[in-house]
């Protein structure tokens, strides 16, 4: 079984919520729209107060280069534009709009037909991707587009598409994987035929036996509906964290690593999300904008009943999702949204879901507070989990001590943030804490030196 | 074992003299020639190589100054005029007095004030917290209270007040170098005028929201409202992205602004008290109170 | 619902602490600690005592009083110090030369420095050479039985009385005979299991090797410094014991012998007095195995082990600037 070369952890997986299916969750009053869905430049409404907006109508358009399209999820009047908090408390431009009984915009194909011919046109393709503001839906929300796009003169030798979920609790790339295993697998091969019809893996990790089983059986039936389907492969991977991570996924699947500041395809990879793929058949086969993911609601305080996966759609209020589910019980005292490795702890829960969001995961306290921070003992335990083969131990030394020229000797500009330091650290020593912030830092002191050699 | 003795001491005499002829003639070759006006000006510098003047420290500032043949650009924080006299004096040259600054903390954002609607649980420390999010009150560009600025003063001029959770500066000790205003990733901390007889005015909040949800999240916070700027007769009030400003080279000092802050986010330190009033807390009148910030002239509504 | 917690990923934590892999050290002690009782009876029992206690109090008091600080001793490691100086010393060592170690290695070697994770010697370590250079005498007496008699009998001379009797000899290490160039007949299979003359825990060399698994399988430490020891040592006392058998002890009672299992158990894997990287283990280890057998053969100590790990823990500043670990995507 495959998997990647340097450090990971093993903490428990915690799929408490891998059988329970996806149930649609209901439309609230209200939603509010976040302008900042995806990595880049945040996009500019073109809405006005006032307009009644149909779902799936274009709200928003891409505010650079890397940005993208955000569209209606619900029919209504917009109430206001302006500043909301979003999970951290910082103000972001949202849409507000007040939802009425949902009304479809023109031109999308609303029907269940599972549509297994790919267009052989690429440019339609990438239209279709960027107009329908697809995002990777991984955790970065990086554009789609962008990504299947390569730079002239670097070819993709692989798409890997990534179904690890390699982060504790989440289990909705799991249950898409069991109940659109066949969509996936299209989605796959339209990305498939964009990169030049290269090879392609999906990478799941052992522990979703189900999934495999589901992705394998879809792929086989798929592969007689033309040659679009050959060249594509379920890989089983070692259940590992941080298997999901970019690098180690490329690493696991092809064996190859990314040099320091490299992108994929500088390796010829290109590594998407299964949700993604999901969404790319929507845009491409169905001309669906993204306004729809998974979601788990997940904690260890939850009875078995209330486990959930949703399908929600963006700009609902986190308080109404967990309202859905039931109302957050009394003995929570962290929400992530996220799985617990890189999640984002909810510091404001009238926050709105995004195309990104994949949990509400609740933690007590005695699952999730920080212990003592004590003496580094030397232990090398950080550097052993390491999955960039730093030396946290050292990083963080630095870090407190402002030495940016040997952090960056020290490669303090590779770290993934996957917090596999912190997680292993017997002393409690926050070592992501101020490795973050200078790995910030010196890739600033990277960039702004760059233009003068 | 005489001979022994005495060739010892020969040896080591003969190695000590020819080592110290070595020692000579290197450093007779290898002398950097420097203007000597740098040593000079390097010695009447305060020498806390605190970096507040914009160079790596002391000695740096005191080679611009020689090879600028000016004063201009350059002012050294700590010292003050008193210390860019005595440059001017050693230099030959001109220089114009600057009016004393001091670091001033615009954020009322006390615990009674700002309560506190979630648990921080991270390093302690400002910019981790600022990058993590909007801080645990319902401010997102207040004092985050993890003392960045305290650890990044040099000269203990910076304390935690425990009671209200906000820095406090010993305006006595500030030496206006700035090193706190760079630490604060809120930009909360202001290099300000320090005033005659240290009076000064200034609008103690930084908040961006707009005034409901800026009086939502703290009791004492600016709601940009205005009202500040249309009772100053000296135009040194703006009121910009729902926050005012004073700026001091215009302020004179009215405290006309004081009176009409609905909000009481505008502070005025250090002034006499005019009239006897029941509450014992305000400043005594010309000596500079240790803690000014923290004793805010607020029952003047 | 309470007030939301809200800080930096990652939000869970695993469940090793320092104190849980001091304690798990502690375990791995306890085979070589329980056959250490068994042959030497109460004495053994009084050592452990004083010397547990005493590592344990001083650390406590020293934290606590003169450094003002919060004390340390929940997190085991003055308790691993305590009873790794215990199987340090010979069971007929006097309470006060266990005490002035205890305060050697926690006063001094640990705490001077700035208490665990800071020192730069292993403490444990450092008490054992100074106390083996203060007090030769009692450090090297050995209460040993004779030959011949029996396993119950030497236990139950242990428990029945402080002496071995009539049966008794007090005499040198095996390791203290060869060095003199006397014949040694070791029976190699049974000191294995019990081998009776050296500090107290380097009795039974199974009862060490036990530890040592229980380490591996706990994930407390990686083979290699101990590994990379063990096989220096071999090679180097093979290739010199094949060219002259007469004047150069074996690979195999090498091994067995002296604190060689018990230091590169033990002693040499400690976190804090070792290097951080693999490769600088397999370094340091290979420097450990050299400098013993270096001392053993030429030296005018028989032991080498204590004093190899202590010339090698002052090196591993050096070791970790000079090894590190393999970078992703760097050739």
């Amino acid at each position: 079984m495959k998997t990647f070369r340097i450090g990971g952890v093993h903490p428990n997986d915690s799929k408490i919520s891998r059988n329970c299916a996806i149930e649609v969750l209901p439309l609230p009053q209200t939603v509010y729209i976040s302008m900042a869905q995806h990595l880049g430049a945040p996009a500019k409404p073109v809405v006005a107060v006032g307009d009644r907006v149909k779902t799936g109508q274009v709200i928003a358009e891409p505010g650079g280069f890397i940005s993208a399209f955000v569209h209606s999820s619900v029919t209504g009047t917009v109430k206001s534009i302006g500043p909301r908090k979003d999970l951290a408390g910082n103000n972001m431009t949202h849409v507000e709009i007040l939802v009425e009984p949902d009304e479809w915009a023109e031109g999308i194909d609303l029907s269940d037909t599972l549509v297994t011919e790919i267009p052989s046109d690429r440019q339609f393709i990438l239209d279709r991707i960027k107009n329908n503001g697809v995002v990777g839906l991984g955790g970065a929300t990086f554009p789609a587009h962008v990504k299947l796009n390569p730079p002239p003169g670097k070819t993709a030798e692989c798409l890997i598409l990534n179904g690890a979920e390699c982060e504790p609790y989440l289990t909705s790339d799991n249950r898409i994987m069991i109940e659109q295993s066949s969509r996936i697998i299209i989605g796959a091969a339209i990305m498939k035929q964009v990169l030049g019809g290269c090879r392609t893996v999906i990478g799941i990790e052992e522990n979703k036996p189900e999934a495999i089983k589901a992705m394998s059986d879809a792929l086989a039936e798929l592969g007689k509906c033309g040659a679009a389907y050959s060249g594509i492969e379920v890989m089983v991977l070692k259940k590992k964290y941080p298997q999901g991570g970019e690098k180690q996924l490329i690493d696991a699947v092809m064996g190859r690593q990314v040099k320091s500041m490299g992108l994929p395809i500088d390796v010829g990879a290109v590594v998407q999300n299964v949700a993604t793929s999901l969404a790319v058949y929507d845009a491409v086969q169905k001309n669906m904008p993204l306004i729809t993911n998974t979601m788990t609601v997940t904690g260890n305080c939850l009875p078995a009943d209330r486990q959930h996966n949703y399908l929600f759609r963006i700009g609902f209020p986190l308080s109404f999702v967990a309202e859905q589910a039931g109302g957050v019980p009394q003995e929570v005292s962290k929400i992530i949204s996220g799985g617990p490795m890189m999640g984002k702890a909810v510091a404001n829960l009238d926050a709105c879901t995004v195309k990104g969001s994949s949990s509400l995961l609740y933690m007590t306290a005695e699952q999730t507070v920080r212990k003592q921070e004590t003496n580094c003992i030397r232990c090398a335990k950080c550097a052993d989990a390491c999955p960039m083969g730093l030396e946290p131990f050292l990083l963080n030394k630095l870090a407190r001590n402002g030495m940016y020229d040997a952090l960056e000797e020290n490669g303090v500009h590779d770290c993934i943030e996957c917090g596999c330091c912190l997680y292993t650290c017997p002393a409690n020593i926050p070592l992501l804490d101020t490795i973050r912030l200078a790995k910030g830092d010196v890739i600033k002191i990277i960039r702004s030196r760059a233009p003068k050699k | 074992m005489t001979t022994t003795i005495i060739w010892t001491i020969a040896i080591l005499t003969v190695l000590g003299g020819l080592l110290a002829v070595i020692l000579f003639l290197v450093a007779k070759r290898f002398k950097v020639e420097e203007d000597p006006r740098i040593d000079e000006v390097e010695k009447v510098m305060p020498g806390a190589n605190c970096g507040g003047c914009g160079f790596a420290g002391c000695r740096a500032f005191a080679q611009s100054c020689v090879e600028a043949g000016n004063l201009d650009s350059n002012f050294c924080p700590v010292g003050g005029n008193d210390t860019m006299k005595k440059v001017a004096e050693v230099l030959g040259l001109e220089v114009k007095e600057k009016a004393p600054m001091t670091a001033v903390v615009r954020c009322n954002g006390s615990c009674e004030n700002r309560p506190v609607i979630n648990d921080y649980d991270g390093l302690k420390s400002c910019r981790v917290k600022a990058a993590l999010y909007s801080g645990d009150t319902g401010c997102p560009f207040g004092c985050l209270g993890c003392g960045d600025c305290v650890a990044a003063c040099q000269f203990g001029a910076l304390s935690m007040d425990t009671g209200t959770g906000l820095p406090v500066v010993d305006q006595d000790k500030c030496t206006a170098c700035g090193a706190c205003v760079k630490a604060c990733p809120k930009a909360v901390i202001e290099l300000r005028n320090k005033g005659p007889r240290n009076m000064r005015v200034f609008v103690s909040c930084v908040n961006k929201d707009k005034g409901a949800v800026a009086r939502k999240a703290c009791k004492a916070a600016c709601i940009g409202c205005g009202k500040c700027a249309k009772v100053c007769t000296h135009e040194a009030i703006t009121v910009e992205n729902n926050v005012a400003y004073i700026d001091f080279t215009k302020c004179k000092l009215c405290k006309k602004c004081v009176a009409e802050c609905p909000t009481g986010a505008i502070h005025a330190v250090n002034f006499p008290v005019i009239k006897p009033k029941p509450a014992p807390t305000a400043a005594p009148a010309a000596t500079p109170a240790p803690a000014p910030v923290a004793e805010p002239v607020k029952k003047e509504e | 619902m309470n007030k939301l917690i809200v800080s930096p990923s990652p939000h869970i934590h695993s469940k090793t602490s320092t104190s849980s892999l001091m304690r798990d050290v502690v375990i791995a002690m306890l085979p070589a600690v329980l056959v250490s009782v068994l042959f030497y009876g109460w004495a053994e029992l009084e050592v452990l005592l004083v010397s547990v206690v005493s590592c344990v109090g001083l650390e406590y008091l020293i934290t606590r009083f003169m450094l003002k600080r919060p004390n340390t001793i929940c997190d085991w490691s003055a308790a691993v110090t305590g009873v790794l100086l215990a199987l340090n010393v010979p069971s007929t060592c006097p309470w006060w030369i266990i005490f002035t170690g205890a305060v050697i290695a926690i006063g001094v070697a640990k705490l001077t420095f700035g208490g665990l994770g800071q020192n730069l010697f292993n403490p444990a370590i450092t008490a054992r050479v100074f106390l083996l250079i203060s007090f030769p005498t009692q450090m090297t007496a050995w209460s040993a039985p004779k030959a011949g008699l029996s396993l119950s009998q030497v236990i139950s001379h242990a428990w029945t009385g402080t002496d071995f009797g009539p049966d008794a000899f007090t005499g040198a290490t095996p390791l203290g005979l060869a060095k003199e160039g006397g014949s040694v007949h070791m029976d190699y299979l049974n000191s294995l299991f019990f081998n009776i003359g050296g500090s107290v825990g380097e009795i039974s060399a199974l009862a060490l090797i036990l530890g040592f698994a229980y380490l591996l399988v706990r994930r407390v430490i990686r083979p290699h410094i101990t590994l990379s020891i063990w096989a220096t040592v071999i090679i180097f006392s093979g290739i010199f014991w094949l060219i002259n058998p007469d004047k150069f002890t074996d690979p195999v009672f090498n091994m067995l012998t002296g604190g060689m299992l018990l230091g590169s158990i033990f002693m040499a894997t400690d976190y804090v007095t070792s290097p951080m990287s693999p490769k600088g283990g397999i370094v340091f280890g290979v420097g450990i195995g050299l400098l013993t057998m270096i001392i053993r053969y030429f030296g005018s100590y028989p032991e080498g082990m204590s004093f190899s790990i202590l010339i090698m823990n002052a090196t591993v500043p050096l070791l970790n600037g000079w090894f590190k670990s393999k970078k992703f995507g760097r050739a």
